[in-house]
């Protein structure tokens, strides 16, 4: 239910990561919205996605082509990608309005900046889904900064140890932050792991020499 | 999962990639803790762990109750019969325009128990469920968590699942507002016994005039919610924001 909501990061970290979702809703108006989905899917590319995938298939960081994409949509179905700029996700907006597909579409990002651009095109935000934060045993937690990795994933299977261990690797020169970025983020199935931000915050972890 | 040992090589390249750092290599050859494994599928996944001989293999029966809770919660490749669509619960607000579950008036909360990082045992979602319950909160029935409470009223889960472990659940349900802040003082207190970490969500519906009813009482409790969250943007069809009397 909840996991393109919980990315965790600075103010200024998460300003231009965004996670768009367009979702038929099952038994009410999934039947006939296949083609609809595809339709969405080509707009989504021809703006530029940081990533794309489909949870029944992979994702582009695993090699998957936007057709392969596209053909293992499923009868209820979903669309999970990331961009990495404010533009990008205004005009997919602005995009995905003038087809009106009745179709929900949800953004994840910094709440003002979603309202703003819904504004912006006299669109009426429905509802939201507040992040209230983690609370629990958080002194077992990893730190900080690797939690910013690992909730790009929202279904946990970015692994802590994957993320320590491929810093590490950029660390000691082994290999590239663009390279450890996509190798970080490929256990990710559903597409709403964001390698741009990751290769950013890999440069801020990890200053190059 | 398994791995076969006649085909593992000892490389060890899968070991970073499990979630519940089940995987070690012991005399050259990978094994994974089944007490640990969560049944994510990572390692199983060849276009996702580089396994050379790709030895990794699903064990029998792994679909079968109730180990099989461990796969249907932590590997979002597969579809709950329940709810007819992947993940731990259900479309939430991602569909809410249509489906029109929390309206105006109401608020839906999700505590996903074991995110991030720490995975949760069952045992940890019966504290969590057991609070609520006590307090009169009614669970999502969509929500595939609640089919394992073997009494709703209670918030009591069936002992078969109690010892299974998963990346995470979520407990999901609605309300009326004006519950809030009840409920919000409730699921504080009950993390103070978990032994785990839960992340907490918030669904309420934009009013007219594009405010939000929920910050001013969240204010009030010193809960400031994170700088990101997720718009529905309401261009769904059939639209629903209002709940008929005839319906509540």
């Amino acid at each position: 239910m909840t996991h393109t909501l919980h990315r965790r990061g600075t103010d200024e970290s998460l300003k231009n990561d965004y996670v768009l979702l367009v979702t038929a809703a099952s038994g009410i108006n999934h039947v006939g919205s296949l083609d609809k989905l595809r339709k969405v899917l080509e707009v989504i590319w021809e703006v530029g996605p940081a990533n794309v995938g489909s949870q029944h298939l992979g994702t582009i960081l695993q090699g998957y082509s936007l057709e392969e994409i596209k053909a293992a949509l499923n009868e209820v179905p979903r669309i999970r990608c990331a961009f990495s700029s404010k533009e990008k996700v205004r005009e997919i907006i602005r995009r995905l309005k003038e087809l009106d597909l009745g179709i929900s579409v949800t953004v994840e990002g910094p709440t003002t900046d979603i309202v703003e651009m819904s504004n912006e095109m006299e669109i009426k935000p429905h509802s939201v889904n507040l992040s209230l934060d983690i609370w629990g045993k958080k002194e077992d937690l990893p730190s900080e900064e690797i939690l910013e990795f690992v909730t790009m994933c929202g279904h946990g299977l970015v692994s802590q140890y994957l993320v320590k261990e491929v810093t590490e690797d950029v660390k000691n020169g082994k290999k590239t932050p663009e390279k450890a970025a996509v190798e970080i983020g490929i256990p990710c199935v559903c597409g709403i792991y964001n390698p741009d931000r990751a290769i950013e915050l890999l440069q801020k972890y990890v200053p190059q020499k | 999962m398994l791995v076969d040992q006649e085909k593992c090589i000892g490389c060890g390249v899968c070991v970073p990639y499990c979630p519940a750092a089940a995987i070690s290599v012991v005399d050259e050859k990978a094994s994974i803790d089944q007490e640990a494994c969560l049944e994510c599928g990572n390692c199983f996944r060849n276009d996702v762990v580089p396994c050379p001989t790709e030895a990794f293999y699903e064990k029998p029966g792994i679909y079968e109750e109730p180990r099989g809770i461990r796969r249907f919660f932590s590997d979002p490749t597969t579809t709950h019969s329940v709810t007819k669509v992947p993940g731990r619960g259900t479309e939430e607000v991602k569909t809410n325009d249509v489906t029109g579950r929390i309206c105006r008036g109401e608020i839906g909360v999700a505590v996903e128990l074991g995110r991030p990082c720490l995975g949760t045992s069952m045992t940890e979602f019966e504290k969590m469920t057991t609070a609520l319950a006590a307090i009169g909160v009614v669970f999502e029935e969509a929500n595939p968590l609640t089919q394992l409470l073997i009494d709703k009223k209670k918030g009591i889960i069936d002992p078969k699942y109690k010892n299974e472990k998963l990346v995470s659940a979520i407990v999901e349900f609605s309300a009326p507002i004006e519950r809030l802040t009840k409920i919000m003082e409730t699921i504080k207190e009950a993390a103070k016994s978990l032994d785990t970490v839960f992340s907490l969500d918030l669904i309420c519906c934009f009013e007219a005039d594009g405010t939000l009813p929920v910050l001013p009482v969240l204010q009030n409790m010193g809960i400031k919610p994170r700088v990101n969250s997720k718009v529905n943007l309401g261009l769904g069809r059939p639209y629903k924001i209002i709940r008929q009397p005839q319906e509540v």
